[in-house]
Protein backbone atom coordinates (compact mmCIF):
# COMPACT_ATOMS: atom_id res chain seq x y z
CA UNK A 1 0.00 0.00 0.00
CA UNK A 2 1.57 3.18 -1.32
CA UNK A 3 2.08 5.80 2.14
CA UNK A 4 -0.32 8.67 2.15
CA UNK A 5 0.91 12.09 4.45
CA UNK A 6 -2.23 12.54 6.56
CA UNK A 7 -3.54 15.77 5.75
CA UNK A 8 -5.17 18.72 8.20
CA UNK A 9 -8.91 19.35 8.53
CA UNK A 10 -10.06 22.64 7.73
CA UNK A 11 -11.81 23.11 11.14
CA UNK A 12 -7.52 22.21 12.80
CA UNK A 13 -6.50 24.48 10.53
CA UNK A 14 -8.94 27.50 11.33
CA UNK A 15 -8.55 27.29 15.12
CA UNK A 16 -5.11 27.37 14.54
CA UNK A 17 -4.78 30.29 12.65
CA UNK A 18 -7.63 31.97 15.47
CA UNK A 19 -4.60 30.98 17.89
CA UNK A 20 -6.50 28.31 19.53
CA UNK A 21 -4.22 25.60 19.38
CA UNK A 22 -0.44 25.99 20.83
CA UNK A 23 1.71 23.81 22.92
CA UNK A 24 3.48 20.68 21.04
CA UNK A 25 0.14 19.76 19.04
CA UNK A 26 -0.37 23.89 17.44
CA UNK A 27 4.07 23.15 16.69
CA UNK A 28 3.18 20.38 14.79
CA UNK A 29 0.45 21.53 13.06
CA UNK A 30 2.95 24.67 11.92
CA UNK A 31 5.05 22.41 10.85
CA UNK A 32 2.91 20.61 8.56
CA UNK A 33 1.66 23.64 7.61
CA UNK A 34 4.84 24.88 6.03
CA UNK A 35 5.52 21.08 4.15
CA UNK A 36 2.43 20.36 2.62
CA UNK A 37 1.00 23.00 0.02
CA UNK A 38 -2.78 21.40 0.26
CA UNK A 39 -2.94 22.15 3.48
CA UNK A 40 -1.79 25.54 3.67
CA UNK A 41 -3.99 26.48 0.96
CA UNK A 42 -6.80 25.96 3.33
CA UNK A 43 -5.35 29.01 5.14
CA UNK A 44 -5.57 31.07 2.06
CA UNK A 45 -9.15 29.59 1.77
CA UNK A 46 -10.18 30.77 5.13
CA UNK A 47 -8.66 33.78 4.79
CA UNK A 48 -10.77 34.29 1.22
CA UNK A 49 -14.00 33.06 3.46
CA UNK A 50 -13.74 36.00 6.09
CA UNK A 51 -12.80 38.37 2.73
CA UNK A 52 -15.79 37.40 1.03
CA UNK A 53 -17.81 38.00 4.40
CA UNK A 54 -16.50 41.47 4.69
CA UNK A 55 -16.76 42.45 1.19
CA UNK A 56 -20.49 42.24 1.45
CA UNK A 57 -22.25 45.39 1.82
CA UNK A 58 -25.09 45.35 5.37
CA UNK A 59 -28.04 45.78 4.11
CA UNK A 60 -29.99 49.05 5.26
CA UNK A 61 -32.94 48.27 6.91
CA UNK A 62 -35.64 48.69 4.69
CA UNK A 63 -38.06 51.46 4.85
CA UNK A 64 -41.37 49.66 5.91
CA UNK A 65 -39.15 48.14 8.90
CA UNK A 66 -38.25 51.79 10.49
CA UNK A 67 -41.42 53.37 9.76
CA UNK A 68 -42.73 50.37 11.40
CA UNK A 69 -40.09 50.73 14.56
CA UNK A 70 -40.94 54.64 14.98
CA UNK A 71 -44.24 53.68 14.80
CA UNK A 72 -43.98 51.26 17.95
CA UNK A 73 -41.27 53.27 19.80
CA UNK A 74 -43.71 56.46 19.74
CA UNK A 75 -46.20 54.26 20.80
CA UNK A 76 -44.47 53.32 23.95
CA UNK A 77 -43.00 56.40 24.45
CA UNK A 78 -46.83 57.78 24.20
CA UNK A 79 -47.74 54.33 26.71
CA UNK A 80 -44.90 55.81 29.19
CA UNK A 81 -46.43 58.70 29.08
CA UNK A 82 -49.72 57.60 30.12
CA UNK A 83 -49.95 57.83 33.96
CA UNK A 84 -52.54 55.51 34.61
CA UNK A 85 -50.76 52.44 33.05
CA UNK A 86 -47.17 54.18 33.61
CA UNK A 87 -48.43 53.87 37.31
CA UNK A 88 -49.52 50.55 36.85
CA UNK A 89 -46.34 49.49 36.16
CA UNK A 90 -44.44 51.08 38.07
CA UNK A 91 -47.02 49.44 40.79
CA UNK A 92 -46.09 45.68 39.19
CA UNK A 93 -42.44 46.89 39.43
CA UNK A 94 -42.53 48.09 42.92
CA UNK A 95 -44.02 44.34 43.75
CA UNK A 96 -42.62 41.84 41.02
CA UNK A 97 -38.71 43.75 41.43
CA UNK A 98 -37.14 43.95 37.56
CA UNK A 99 -38.00 40.95 35.74
CA UNK A 100 -36.47 39.63 33.24
CA UNK A 101 -37.14 41.18 29.64
CA UNK A 102 -39.62 39.19 26.38
CA UNK A 103 -42.84 39.34 25.40
CA UNK A 104 -43.56 37.57 28.92
CA UNK A 105 -43.15 40.60 31.34
CA UNK A 106 -41.93 43.56 30.40
CA UNK A 107 -41.60 45.52 33.57
CA UNK A 108 -39.99 49.09 34.06
CA UNK A 109 -41.84 51.52 32.49
CA UNK A 110 -40.68 54.67 33.57
CA UNK A 111 -43.67 57.28 35.12
CA UNK A 112 -42.78 59.63 32.18
CA UNK A 113 -43.21 63.61 32.82
CA UNK A 114 -45.84 65.30 31.38
CA UNK A 115 -45.64 68.10 28.92
CA UNK A 116 -46.87 70.94 30.25
CA UNK A 117 -50.44 72.06 29.48
CA UNK A 118 -50.45 75.53 28.20
CA UNK A 119 -48.19 74.25 25.55
CA UNK A 120 -49.99 71.34 24.61
CA UNK A 121 -53.22 73.29 24.12
CA UNK A 122 -51.42 75.86 22.45
CA UNK A 123 -49.60 73.42 19.72
CA UNK A 124 -53.33 71.58 19.45
CA UNK A 125 -55.07 74.89 18.49
CA UNK A 126 -52.34 75.88 16.14
CA UNK A 127 -52.08 72.51 14.35
CA UNK A 128 -55.44 73.02 13.38
CA UNK A 129 -57.81 70.58 15.33
CA UNK A 130 -60.40 73.04 15.11
CA UNK A 131 -63.01 70.30 14.26
CA UNK A 132 -65.83 71.63 12.55
CA UNK A 133 -68.97 69.65 11.48
CA UNK A 134 -68.95 67.40 8.20
CA UNK A 135 -72.52 66.47 8.72
CA UNK A 136 -75.98 67.82 10.18
CA UNK A 137 -75.91 71.04 11.85
CA UNK A 138 -74.52 71.17 14.74
CA UNK A 139 -70.93 71.52 16.07
CA UNK A 140 -68.88 68.88 16.65
CA UNK A 141 -65.37 69.44 19.18
CA UNK A 142 -64.20 73.12 18.23
CA UNK A 143 -60.75 74.62 18.51
CA UNK A 144 -61.17 76.24 21.56
CA UNK A 145 -62.48 72.54 23.12
CA UNK A 146 -60.35 70.45 21.42
CA UNK A 147 -57.68 72.55 22.99
CA UNK A 148 -59.34 72.88 26.32
CA UNK A 149 -59.46 68.76 26.65
CA UNK A 150 -55.70 68.72 25.69
CA UNK A 151 -55.03 71.34 28.46
CA UNK A 152 -57.18 69.25 30.94
CA UNK A 153 -56.10 65.56 29.60
CA UNK A 154 -52.74 64.59 30.12
CA UNK A 155 -53.01 61.48 28.35
CA UNK A 156 -54.25 64.05 25.04
CA UNK A 157 -50.81 66.10 25.91
CA UNK A 158 -48.85 63.08 24.94
CA UNK A 159 -47.15 63.51 21.61
CA UNK A 160 -48.36 66.72 20.68
CA UNK A 161 -45.07 67.79 19.37
CA UNK A 162 -44.78 65.39 16.63
CA UNK A 163 -48.48 65.54 15.51
CA UNK A 164 -47.76 69.38 15.21
CA UNK A 165 -44.77 69.12 13.14
CA UNK A 166 -46.59 66.89 10.90
CA UNK A 167 -50.14 68.11 10.88
CA UNK A 168 -50.47 71.02 8.96
CA UNK A 169 -52.69 73.89 10.34
CA UNK A 170 -55.86 74.92 8.40
CA UNK A 171 -59.34 74.66 8.59
CA UNK A 172 -61.75 71.89 7.23
CA UNK A 173 -61.94 71.95 3.41
CA UNK A 174 -65.12 72.93 2.00
CA UNK A 175 -66.40 70.16 0.10
CA UNK A 176 -66.02 71.02 -3.51
CA UNK A 177 -68.50 68.81 -4.62
CA UNK A 178 -71.27 67.17 -2.44
CA UNK A 179 -72.47 64.10 -4.90
CA UNK A 180 -71.67 60.90 -4.10
CA UNK A 181 -68.37 59.11 -5.30
CA UNK A 182 -67.70 55.95 -6.84
CA UNK A 183 -67.62 52.51 -5.47
CA UNK A 184 -64.56 52.02 -3.32
CA UNK A 185 -63.71 49.09 -1.12
CA UNK A 186 -63.79 49.71 2.95
CA UNK A 187 -60.92 48.07 5.21
CA UNK A 188 -61.38 47.01 8.28
CA UNK A 189 -58.49 47.61 10.69
CA UNK A 190 -58.11 46.71 14.08
CA UNK A 191 -55.32 49.88 14.82
CA UNK A 192 -56.79 52.15 17.92
CA UNK A 193 -55.21 55.08 16.35
CA UNK A 194 -54.04 57.63 19.34
CA UNK A 195 -53.23 61.39 19.25
CA UNK A 196 -49.92 61.07 20.02
CA UNK A 197 -48.84 58.14 17.47
CA UNK A 198 -51.23 58.72 14.80
CA UNK A 199 -49.19 60.25 11.82
CA UNK A 200 -46.67 57.18 12.52
CA UNK A 201 -49.91 54.48 12.48
CA UNK A 202 -50.78 56.22 9.66
CA UNK A 203 -47.69 55.96 7.75
CA UNK A 204 -47.70 51.93 9.32
CA UNK A 205 -51.32 51.41 7.47
CA UNK A 206 -49.70 53.05 4.15
CA UNK A 207 -47.11 50.20 3.79
CA UNK A 208 -49.05 47.63 5.73
CA UNK A 209 -50.47 44.56 3.21
CA UNK A 210 -53.80 45.59 2.18
CA UNK A 211 -56.61 43.20 2.90
CA UNK A 212 -60.21 42.67 1.10
CA UNK A 213 -62.62 45.36 2.04
CA UNK A 214 -66.48 45.69 1.41
CA UNK A 215 -68.15 48.16 -0.78
CA UNK A 216 -68.70 51.15 1.10
CA UNK A 217 -72.28 52.31 1.75
CA UNK A 218 -73.44 55.38 0.16
CA UNK A 219 -73.53 57.18 3.39
CA UNK A 220 -70.07 56.16 4.02
CA UNK A 221 -68.87 57.42 -0.11
CA UNK A 222 -70.70 60.71 1.08
CA UNK A 223 -69.31 61.30 4.25
CA UNK A 224 -65.67 60.72 1.86
CA UNK A 225 -67.22 63.04 -0.67
CA UNK A 226 -67.02 65.36 2.10
CA UNK A 227 -64.02 64.95 3.70
CA UNK A 228 -61.87 65.02 0.74
CA UNK A 229 -63.75 67.56 -0.94
CA UNK A 230 -64.94 65.01 -3.80
CA UNK A 231 -61.24 63.61 -4.64
CA UNK A 232 -61.94 59.45 -4.56
CA UNK A 233 -59.80 58.15 -1.63
CA UNK A 234 -56.56 55.76 -2.25
CA UNK A 235 -57.95 53.62 0.78
CA UNK A 236 -60.66 53.85 3.56
CA UNK A 237 -60.60 52.05 6.52
CA UNK A 238 -62.59 51.45 9.65
CA UNK A 239 -60.84 51.62 12.79
CA UNK A 240 -60.89 53.30 16.29
CA UNK A 241 -58.85 56.65 17.35
CA UNK A 242 -58.69 56.74 21.00
CA UNK A 243 -61.06 53.88 21.62
CA UNK A 244 -63.80 55.16 19.58
CA UNK A 245 -65.40 54.05 16.00
CA UNK A 246 -63.35 55.83 13.20
CA UNK A 247 -63.13 56.44 9.84
CA UNK A 248 -59.28 56.81 8.28
CA UNK A 249 -59.37 58.33 4.78
CA UNK A 250 -56.43 58.57 2.47
CA UNK A 251 -56.31 60.36 -0.62
CA UNK A 252 -53.30 60.77 -3.18
CA UNK A 253 -51.40 64.41 -3.20
CA UNK A 254 -48.86 64.57 -5.15
CA UNK A 255 -45.92 62.05 -4.07
CA UNK A 256 -47.54 61.36 -1.14
CA UNK A 257 -50.81 61.23 0.90
CA UNK A 258 -53.49 62.83 3.07
CA UNK A 259 -54.85 61.15 5.76
CA UNK A 260 -58.05 61.98 7.27
CA UNK A 261 -59.56 60.66 10.87
CA UNK A 262 -63.26 60.94 11.15
CA UNK A 263 -65.34 60.33 14.33
CA UNK A 264 -68.33 58.27 14.27
CA UNK A 265 -70.50 58.68 11.70
CA UNK A 266 -68.90 61.16 9.80
CA UNK A 267 -69.57 63.38 13.05
CA UNK A 268 -65.75 65.59 12.87
CA UNK A 269 -62.40 64.85 11.82
CA UNK A 270 -60.53 64.44 14.78
CA UNK A 271 -57.08 64.36 13.39
CA UNK A 272 -55.52 65.09 9.97
CA UNK A 273 -52.31 65.34 8.42
CA UNK A 274 -50.09 65.05 5.28
CA UNK A 275 -47.51 62.32 4.61
CA UNK A 276 -44.78 63.00 2.38
CA UNK B 1 -30.91 67.00 18.70
CA UNK B 2 -28.23 68.65 20.09
CA UNK B 3 -26.44 68.93 23.58
CA UNK B 4 -26.57 71.56 25.70
CA UNK B 5 -23.16 72.19 24.01
CA UNK B 6 -24.94 72.08 20.56
CA UNK B 7 -22.52 68.81 20.45
CA UNK B 8 -24.67 65.80 19.01
CA UNK B 9 -25.43 63.84 22.44
CA UNK B 10 -23.61 60.77 23.08
CA UNK B 11 -25.13 57.40 23.02
CA UNK B 12 -24.96 57.34 26.68
CA UNK B 13 -26.34 60.39 26.71
CA UNK B 14 -29.97 59.87 24.33
CA UNK B 15 -30.07 57.05 27.26
CA UNK B 16 -30.12 59.22 30.20
CA UNK B 17 -32.93 61.52 28.62
CA UNK B 18 -35.13 59.12 28.02
CA UNK B 19 -34.76 57.32 30.84
CA UNK B 20 -35.04 61.18 32.44
CA UNK B 21 -38.58 61.02 30.48
CA UNK B 22 -37.02 62.56 27.23
CA UNK B 23 -39.88 60.94 24.46
CA UNK B 24 -38.00 61.20 21.96
CA UNK B 25 -34.57 60.14 22.88
CA UNK B 26 -35.02 56.59 22.45
CA UNK B 27 -36.34 56.91 19.09
CA UNK B 28 -33.02 58.80 18.09
CA UNK B 29 -30.84 56.55 19.48
CA UNK B 30 -32.21 53.80 17.55
CA UNK B 31 -32.35 55.79 14.20
CA UNK B 32 -28.51 56.29 14.92
CA UNK B 33 -27.98 52.62 14.53
CA UNK B 34 -31.28 51.15 13.38
CA UNK B 35 -28.75 49.93 10.12
CA UNK B 36 -26.09 48.05 11.74
CA UNK B 37 -28.89 47.09 14.45
CA UNK B 38 -30.43 45.41 11.38
CA UNK B 39 -27.96 43.94 9.76
CA UNK B 40 -26.97 41.94 13.10
CA UNK B 41 -31.06 40.81 12.94
CA UNK B 42 -31.04 39.94 9.62
CA UNK B 43 -27.99 38.20 8.91
CA UNK B 44 -28.36 35.96 11.80
CA UNK B 45 -32.11 35.45 11.55
CA UNK B 46 -31.26 34.76 8.21
CA UNK B 47 -35.09 35.93 7.35
CA UNK B 48 -36.68 39.67 6.78
CA UNK B 49 -39.58 39.23 8.57
CA UNK B 50 -37.52 37.15 11.61
CA UNK B 51 -35.42 39.96 11.63
CA UNK B 52 -37.88 42.78 11.80
CA UNK B 53 -39.91 40.57 14.37
CA UNK B 54 -36.74 40.11 16.64
CA UNK B 55 -35.63 44.00 16.21
CA UNK B 56 -38.97 45.24 17.09
CA UNK B 57 -38.89 42.71 20.24
CA UNK B 58 -35.38 43.72 21.01
CA UNK B 59 -36.20 47.53 20.80
CA UNK B 60 -38.97 47.49 22.95
CA UNK B 61 -37.32 45.66 25.46
CA UNK B 62 -34.12 48.04 25.41
CA UNK B 63 -36.65 50.83 25.83
CA UNK B 64 -38.33 49.27 28.50
CA UNK B 65 -35.20 47.99 30.24
CA UNK B 66 -32.91 51.46 29.39
CA UNK B 67 -32.83 51.87 33.42
CA UNK B 68 -31.12 48.60 34.37
CA UNK B 69 -28.21 49.73 32.04
CA UNK B 70 -25.25 50.25 33.53
CA UNK B 71 -22.98 51.89 31.87
CA UNK B 72 -20.69 48.59 31.74
CA UNK B 73 -20.46 48.19 28.42
CA UNK B 74 -21.29 50.65 25.57
CA UNK B 75 -24.45 51.61 24.55
CA UNK B 76 -24.40 50.03 20.96
CA UNK B 77 -22.74 46.76 22.71
CA UNK B 78 -25.80 46.82 24.87
CA UNK B 79 -27.91 47.20 21.46
CA UNK B 80 -26.58 44.70 19.49
CA UNK B 81 -26.56 42.26 22.48
CA UNK B 82 -30.78 42.75 22.81
CA UNK B 83 -30.77 42.28 18.72
CA UNK B 84 -28.68 38.98 18.78
CA UNK B 85 -30.73 37.09 21.94
CA UNK B 86 -33.94 38.11 20.68
CA UNK B 87 -32.96 36.95 16.94
CA UNK B 88 -31.55 33.69 18.72
CA UNK B 89 -34.55 33.39 20.93
CA UNK B 90 -36.84 33.45 17.43
CA UNK B 91 -34.34 30.96 15.97
CA UNK B 92 -34.37 28.52 19.13
CA UNK B 93 -38.78 29.18 19.02
CA UNK B 94 -38.98 28.14 15.26
CA UNK B 95 -40.18 24.46 15.76
CA UNK B 96 -40.87 24.33 12.32
CA UNK B 97 -37.77 24.99 11.46
CA UNK B 98 -35.56 21.61 11.69
CA UNK B 99 -31.87 21.50 11.67
CA UNK B 100 -31.74 20.28 7.81
CA UNK B 101 -33.76 23.36 6.68
CA UNK B 102 -30.40 25.10 6.51
CA UNK B 103 -29.12 22.81 3.83
CA UNK B 104 -32.21 22.92 2.27
CA UNK B 105 -32.72 26.36 1.74
CA UNK B 106 -29.06 27.00 0.32
CA UNK B 107 -29.88 24.10 -2.49
CA UNK B 108 -32.84 25.83 -3.09
CA UNK B 109 -31.02 29.62 -3.34
CA UNK B 110 -27.83 27.98 -4.91
CA UNK B 111 -30.24 26.61 -7.43
CA UNK B 112 -31.80 30.34 -8.60
CA UNK B 113 -28.82 32.27 -7.78
CA UNK B 114 -26.12 30.48 -6.85
CA UNK B 115 -24.49 29.25 -9.69
CA UNK B 116 -21.11 30.21 -10.52
CA UNK B 117 -21.50 29.36 -14.14
CA UNK B 118 -24.28 32.12 -13.88
CA UNK B 119 -23.30 36.02 -13.05
CA UNK B 120 -22.69 35.74 -9.45
CA UNK B 121 -24.32 37.45 -7.07
CA UNK B 122 -21.77 37.01 -3.86
CA UNK B 123 -24.31 38.32 -1.72
CA UNK B 124 -26.98 35.67 -2.51
CA UNK B 125 -24.42 33.02 -2.10
CA UNK B 126 -23.34 34.24 1.35
CA UNK B 127 -26.91 34.99 2.28
CA UNK B 128 -27.32 31.12 1.25
CA UNK B 129 -24.76 29.72 2.79
CA UNK B 130 -24.92 31.29 6.30
CA UNK B 131 -28.05 29.34 6.53
CA UNK B 132 -26.26 26.79 6.90
CA UNK B 133 -24.36 27.13 10.05
CA UNK B 134 -25.80 26.95 13.77
CA UNK B 135 -26.91 30.06 15.04
CA UNK B 136 -24.59 30.59 17.33
CA UNK B 137 -21.90 30.28 15.11
CA UNK B 138 -23.44 32.28 12.59
CA UNK B 139 -23.71 35.31 15.05
CA UNK B 140 -20.14 35.30 15.81
CA UNK B 141 -19.44 34.96 12.30
CA UNK B 142 -21.62 37.93 11.23
CA UNK B 143 -20.19 40.11 14.01
CA UNK B 144 -16.45 39.86 13.38
CA UNK B 145 -16.68 39.09 9.58
CA UNK B 146 -19.08 40.47 8.37
CA UNK B 147 -19.89 43.86 10.49
CA UNK B 148 -16.29 43.62 11.98
CA UNK B 149 -16.50 43.77 15.36
CA UNK B 150 -13.28 43.36 17.47
CA UNK B 151 -13.36 39.63 18.73
CA UNK B 152 -13.85 41.09 22.43
CA UNK B 153 -16.48 42.84 21.69
CA UNK B 154 -18.56 40.33 19.80
CA UNK B 155 -17.71 38.51 22.88
CA UNK B 156 -19.25 41.07 25.14
CA UNK B 157 -22.70 41.22 22.41
CA UNK B 158 -22.78 37.65 22.65
CA UNK B 159 -22.22 36.80 26.49
CA UNK B 160 -19.35 34.83 25.99
CA UNK B 161 -15.81 34.45 26.46
CA UNK B 162 -13.60 35.64 23.41
CA UNK B 163 -11.88 32.42 23.26
CA UNK B 164 -15.40 30.66 22.04
CA UNK B 165 -15.81 33.55 19.83
CA UNK B 166 -12.74 32.56 18.09
CA UNK B 167 -13.67 28.96 18.19
CA UNK B 168 -16.92 29.63 16.87
CA UNK B 169 -15.85 31.37 14.06
CA UNK B 170 -12.90 29.25 12.98
CA UNK B 171 -15.57 26.39 12.91
CA UNK B 172 -17.81 28.67 10.67
CA UNK B 173 -15.46 29.63 7.97
CA UNK B 174 -14.35 26.22 7.72
CA UNK B 175 -17.65 24.91 7.15
CA UNK B 176 -18.51 27.53 4.83
CA UNK B 177 -15.51 26.96 2.40
CA UNK B 178 -17.06 24.30 -0.03
CA UNK B 179 -20.49 26.58 0.04
CA UNK B 180 -17.92 29.72 -0.87
CA UNK B 181 -15.16 28.59 -2.85
CA UNK B 182 -16.33 29.31 -6.24
CA UNK B 183 -16.29 33.30 -5.36
CA UNK B 184 -12.51 33.08 -5.09
CA UNK B 185 -11.22 35.40 -7.43
CA UNK B 186 -11.28 33.55 -11.05
CA UNK B 187 -10.51 30.87 -9.68
CA UNK B 188 -13.19 27.82 -10.74
CA UNK B 189 -14.89 25.99 -7.80
CA UNK B 190 -13.30 22.35 -9.50
CA UNK B 191 -9.74 23.62 -9.28
CA UNK B 192 -10.30 24.53 -5.51
CA UNK B 193 -8.78 21.71 -3.19
CA UNK B 194 -12.01 21.06 -1.61
CA UNK B 195 -11.07 20.76 2.76
CA UNK B 196 -12.90 17.59 2.53
CA UNK B 197 -11.15 15.59 -0.11
CA UNK B 198 -7.84 14.12 0.41
CA UNK B 199 -6.30 11.54 2.57
CA UNK B 200 -6.67 10.79 6.30
CA UNK B 201 -6.66 13.87 8.31
CA UNK B 202 -4.54 15.14 10.55
CA UNK B 203 -5.96 16.43 14.25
Amino acid sequence: MRWQPAHLDATVVAEFRAGLVTGRRGARIGAHLERCERCAALGGMLADVSALLAAVPAPAIPDVVARRLDSVLAAEAARSNDPERAGAAAGRKRRAGSGPAGRRGFRGIAVRVLAPAAAAAAVLGGAGYGISLLAGGQHGMTAASSAARAAASPRFASGSRREAALAGPGSLPVPAQRGSLPAFPVIASATDYRPATATAQLRAALSARVPAGRAASAALRACVSRVTGGVLPYRVETARYRGQPATVIFTRAGAGYRAWVVGPACSSVVYRTTLP
Amino acid sequence: MQGPDGQRPSDAELLRRHVAGDAEAFGELFRRHRDRLWAVALRTACDPEEAADALQDAMISAFRRAADFRGESAVTTWLHRIVVNAALDRLRHQASRPATAGEQAFEALAAQGADPARATDARLDVDAALRILPPQQRAALVLVDMLGFPVAEAAAILGTAPGTVKSRCARARARLIPYLAHLRGNRPASESVSPSQGGDTYT
